[in-house]
């Protein structure tokens, strides 16, 4: 939203001393986010009121040489090429050496200069054309002003107040402030957030505008005595309120050629010039926050067909069509709302117009709306269709009910026109909230010691009504057009807002120690440890491909499948760490890193285990970890395994590697004949994890070198596994090397010796040495390190017949 | 890890042989198109490509499979491989730790050290931790399927670390009845459903804070955000605030710090950090807390923005990139 400082400053009084940076800090600070402040106050520098003196046709072509006046007392010559150029009228005039104000913020501004047309005419300067002087419309004519409000030699800027500061205003936290999105609410806050009174414009309280007697009051709202215009709200919930009117529109006049106000005031707000009728509605919403619309009453009557008029609004049906404004067709859903001729469609309630009701030229009646929709439908509404009007935006904020009938009046008055009928359903009427606080009540949320006058005058300046119960209590009755203060937080926030949250002294309460989390501590451990290592640590994200997990050997159906994902990349949520790691390895690979170590610790989700005790998904913290070289003709399994038992035996877990035989998701991408299942060796039914090569097909199809291994464990079970006993040995080690020939495991060795040690109470640390196999035999020559912190010679030759 | 085992379609090398014959007869059915009437070719047409595709797949398969077969296997329990040396380890100077992850570490150091437990948010939650127990209206336009992402069954991974809140003061009431106040923090992974570019990620984290006790104020709220960022930043620092809007905070801000002077920052210059707010009395209620004894505070920020604004990163598209050469520079 852009917010005209000028144009606030017609509604609050600013004092002097506060600059403009000042209320644009305050404002941020109290009211909401200024996004970024457009410097207006030299666009217009330069830029002149002229009259034209004299207007000659240059044959033959569609240009005009003209004599205007500046003020000064030699004319100066300018040819014009608009049509509309006469002798006699008010027009602005660049000056050489001025920028065209709507290029100001271009790249290259358009700097205007003297110079010769046509060869032989001299032109000094530009006469403007409203879209030149950046207030929109067609580039078809040249502004022509009113000679009662300026005279030549006037600056422009001087005549309409166009030295002015732009403030963009971040929309999202004053969503529930509908209010604020009208000039009139957001001066009320600034008022407020200046500790002074905010001065109600009149006409949001009267209603003069209709003359006496016209109006009656139903049951239902307000209507004009002799009414046929009838208006049927299926569903209240959907439409609070609903007022309109018939008006007679006025001939053009001679006025509304010139360059107004209202057309600047649209302009500077982002918004075009469309029409009289259309400007005033457009300028009303700007002002007050109150969207309108007009239809041409005689095109709305024979929409109808009915011959009185009868406005219903409901519900559409599933696939019902209407073309808007814009010639845009909708096909409807049913949360959408439908301003209907007695139950044609005419317009998308809070969105936009319908082609068949539009106002053109020939308009001689208009059917003006002001009413309020639910916001709900109308979100939908808007992101269904994409529709992101100006009056949609304020409606999707929940514009109140109890203004409709004021801006409408206001509306009359301002198209000054005859009013010939109006109808006002109200049926969802919603009682004023009273809300009872103390004064203790606010200072002990806010940290503050605000006495109760002050919060008082807070309050009432921006339009709460206050009624004293006693010394500390009051009773706090808000104002039509908050429809987001129900609770005693809600007044508080008001009172620590307008009076400045960083007039709050900052301060530290006293309370009890935190415990340490264990599975952080031991992630950051782990990071430690394995970037020590030469390891490095990866964030992958959450969901993956089909794809990726096809790849993985991985089963669709065991994936929580995202329905909205942004691509088909990102549609299913992981399983596990690896295949993420797998396709970050081929991105390396390519880079190309010649050898690496990757890992990653992060949540997964699997399906089959199904939910906890809240009826979410079961979620575990894995670390995957992936070992990769582009040229290495060894075997990368050992690899993987070097590391992650180098985590074991760190916290003093005791495992089993034994072949992989489980099929779990985990596991899926690993080959079983060259991985292996990790179990805790003192409860071998927990596993723990899987360490392993993978598949040939799953190394093609991530089309990855040969070296490559990887494991995928449980943080879980390591965390509730780890030892925290640490033997410490000091006593003089003998060191012996040993070696078995065999056709068995390494652990079939290692078994054998354990076997003998324990058998003969000897304890010896067994450290794996070399495996060889000799050319052309089956036998392998399997060597281990012993350390024995009791050796013994006969234990020894034990071993040695082995 | 569970040991469920995921069934999966096998087909022997035997079968290879059958397969091939079928995709052969298929071949030879096209011919017989001929015979079929004009109108009801494409049908046959698209029925027989049909087969032919499955057959064509089912063959892959079975070829992958004769691919894995071919597969030596190794001892698992060894150390090396036969007449290979033992592996070694990297190198030290190679390793790296990811630096979103280094920082999340120092966070939590220092809340933990400010007397705050910590507990890590979920990557898969439901609408009642997500919207509902946070106050936030049936049908609030923050609902609707364009910011939160979902799954089929209606899950969400969440947008924002506050999905923890409900679970935080429910999990940890037990502190106020034990006279202490309730100081957590959650860091974690959230999700948003936006396009990428180089200050967007659908993926990022953020950190929850909830504090609740009998007597705090919004002020200790304030005291309290300082003194993590003035630790953080090893510095004084001026802070500032904007209103904002939480339907489950009443009063909302936005907390902003002056840029900090390490990071190059100039008088003047403020950041915003994080949004907090008062906890509103609905979510303290939810959660079985008297809102009338009780209030608290909560916040929630980013942690991209952190680590980029402190190592001077401008595309938060690395974070997540996997790739080598950004992160062993860290």
């Amino acid at each position: 939203m852009k917010i005209s400082l000028n144009w606030l400053k017609k509604y609050v009084n600013v004092p002097e001393e506060i600059s403009n940076e000042e209320l644009i800090r305050l404002i941020g600070a109290r009211l909401v986010e200024v996004e970024g402040v457009i410097d207006e106050t030299h666009k217009y520098d330069n830029v002149y009121v002229v009259r034209v003196e004299s207007a000659e046709k240059i044959p033959d072509t569609h240009l005009t040489l003209c004599q205007i006046n500046d003020g000064g007392t030699e004319l100066i010559q300018v040819v014009c090429g608009a049509p509309n150029v006469r002798e006699g009228m008010l027009a602005v005039w660049i000056k050489p050496g001025a920028i065209v104000p709507a290029s100001v913020h271009e790249d290259a501004p358009f700097v205007i200069g003297k110079r010769k047309m046509l060869g032989k005419y001299d032109s000094c300067g530009m006469l403007a054309g409203a879209d030149e002087l950046d207030f929109g419309g067609k580039h078809d004519k040249i502004a022509e002003i009113n000679p009662e409000i300026a005279k030549p030699g006037d600056l422009l800027a001087d005549v309409f107040g166009l030295n002015d500061l732009i403030l963009e205003i971040e929309n999202k936290s004053l969503t529930h402030r509908p209010d604020t999105f009208g000039i009139i609410g957001f001066a009320r806050e600034v008022a407020g957030i200046l500790g002074k009174k905010f001065n109600e414009p009149e006409f949001l309280f009267k209603e003069e505008v209709f003359p006496e007697g016209f109006l009656i009051e139903t049951k239902e709202g307000l209507s004009s005595v002799s009414s046929n215009l009838e208006i049927e709200i299926k569903d209240a919930s959907i439409c609070p309120r609903y007022t309109a009117a018939v008006i007679k529109v006025n001939e053009a006049t001679e006025e509304d050629k010139y360059l107004s106000e209202v057309k600047i005031l649209l302009a500077k707000s982002g918004m075009q010039t469309v029409s009289k009728i259309v400007d005033v509605t457009n300028y009303l919403m700007l002002l007050t926050g109150q969207p309108l619309h007009a239809f041409d009453y005689d095109k709305f009557l024979s929409v109808g067909d009915s011959g009185s008029p009868k406005v219903v609004v409901r519900n559409a049906k599933d696939g019902e069509k209407i073309e808007l404004l814009d010639g845009e067709q909708i096909i409807c859903n049913p949360s959408d709302i439908l301003i209907t001729a007695n139950n044609v469609p005419v317009a998308m309630a809070g969105a936009m117009g319908g082609k068949n009701t539009e106002i053109d030229e020939n308009t001689k009646n208009i059917l003006l709306e002001s009413a309020t929709f639910s916001l709900y439908n109308l979100r939908k509404t808007q992101m269904a269709h994409g529709i992101f009007t100006e009056a949609i935006t304020r409606f999707t904020k929940g514009v109140p009910a109890g203004g409709t009938f004021n801006v409408l009046a206001e509306a009359v008055r301002e198209i000054n026109g005859k009013p010939l009928e109006l109808c006002d359903k109200f049926l969802n009427v919603k009682p004023v909230d009273a809300i009872k606080i103390t004064t203790d009540e606010i200072n002990d949320l806010l940290g503050t010691g605000y006495d109760k006058e002050l919060i008082v005058k807070t309050l009432e300046n921006v339009g709460f009504m206050i009624t004293f119960v006693d010394s500390k209590q009051i009773i706090v009755e808000t104002p039509f057009w908050r429809t987001d203060t129900h609770i005693k937080e809600d007044i508080i926030e008001e009172v620590g807002r307008l009076l400045g949250y960083d007039n709050i002294k900052p301060t530290l309460p006293l309370h009890a120690t935190a415990n340490k989390n264990a599975l952080f501590t031991l992630k950051s451990e782990l990071r430690d440890k394995l970037s020590k290592l030469g390891a490095n640590e990866l964030l992958t994200y959450s969901f993956v491909s089909e794809n990726l997990l096809k790849r993985a050997n991985q089963d669709l159906k065991n994936s929580y499948k995202i329905v909205n994902s942004i691509s088909p990349e990102l549609q299913y949520v992981r399983q596990s760490i690896i295949p993420n790691l797998l396709d970050k390895t081929f991105l390396n690979e390519k880079l190309p890193v010649e050898k690496f170590a990757i890992f990653e610790m992060n949540k997964v989700y699997q399906k089959n285990w199904g939910l906890d005790e809240e009826a979410v998904p079961i979620e575990k913290i894995h670390l995957g970890f992936v070992v990769a070289e582009r040229k290495n003709c060894e075997t990368a399994y050992y690899k993987a395994k070097k590391y992650i038992n180098k985590i074991f035996e760190d916290y003093g877990i005791e495992v089993i590697y034994s072949p992989l035989k489980i099929k779990t998701a985990e596991t899926m991408p690993f080959e079983p004949k060259r991985s292996a299942e990790i179990r805790i060796k003192a409860q071998p039914d927990v596993l723990i994890g899987v360490v392993g090569e993978f598949k040939k097909s799953v190394k093609n199809s991530f089309k990855l070198a040969d070296y490559l291994a990887g494991f995928e464990i449980d943080l879980e079970t390591l965390l509730a596994n780890k030892s925290h006993e640490h033997k410490i040995t000091v006593t003089k080690k003998e060191k012996r090397d040993l070696t078995v020939v065999t056709e068995g495991s390494y652990d079939d060795v290692k078994n054998k010796i354990e076997k003998i040690l324990s058998d003969n109470g000897v304890f010896a640390k067994i450290i794996p040495g070399a495996i060889y196999l000799p050319e052309n035999s089956t036998k392998k020559h399997i060597t281990v390190h012993l350390e024995f912190t009791n050796y013994n010679e006969d234990v020894m030759q034990k071993l040695e017949n082995l | 890890m569970y040991e469920t085992v995921v069934l999966q379609y096998n087909i022997g090398m035997q079968d290879l042989q059958k397969l091939k014959d079928e995709l052969k007869a298929i071949n030879g059915e096209y011919a017989g198109i001929r015979d079929v009437p004009v109108e009801e070719r494409a049908e046959f047409g698209r029925k027989l490509n049909e087969k032919k595709q499955s057959i064509l797949a089912k063959i892959a398969e079975v070829e992958q499979a004769a691919i894995d077969e071919m597969v030596e296997p190794i001892d698992v329990t060894a150390w090396s491989g036969v007449n290979e040396l033992i592996p070694e380890f990297y190198s030290v100077t190679a390793g790296s730790k990811h630096p979103l992850m280094t920082e999340l570490d120092r966070v939590i150091d220092i809340y933990q050290m400010m007397g705050f437990d910590v507990i890590e948010s979920r990557q898969l939650d439901d609408e009642f931790h997500m919207f509902d127990s946070l106050n936030f209206p049936k049908e609030h336009p923050a609902r609707d399927g364009y910011d939160t992402f979902r799954t089929e069954e209606g899950l969400i991974p969440p947008a924002h670390t506050s999905t923890m809140q409900h679970r935080v003061l429910k999990n940890f009431k037990s502190n106020l009845d034990e006279g202490k106040a309730i100081a957590v923090v959650v860091p974690g992974r959230v999700f948003r459903n936006e396009d990428v570019d180089a200050t967007h990620e659908h993926t990022f984290y953020q950190c929850e804070g909830v504090y609740v006790s009998e007597t705090c104020t919004l002020g200790d709220m304030l005291g309290i955000l300082r003194e993590f960022f003035e630790k953080y930043y090893e510095q004084k620092l001026n802070i500032r605030t904007q209103p904002g809007y939480f339907p489950f905070t009443e009063p909302s801000l936005e907390f902003m710090i002056e840029k900090p002077k390490a990071l190059g920052g100039k008088k003047g210059d403020f950041l915003e950090m994080l949004g907090c707010g008062m906890i509103h009395p609905n979510v303290l209620k939810m959660a079985g807390i008297d809102p009338v004894k009780y209030h608290g505070f909560a916040w929630g920020g980013g942690i991209d923005r952190l680590v980029m604004l402190r190592y001077g990163l401008e595309d938060v598209r690395n974070f997540e990139s996997g790739n080598l050469n950004f992160l062993r520079e860290f």
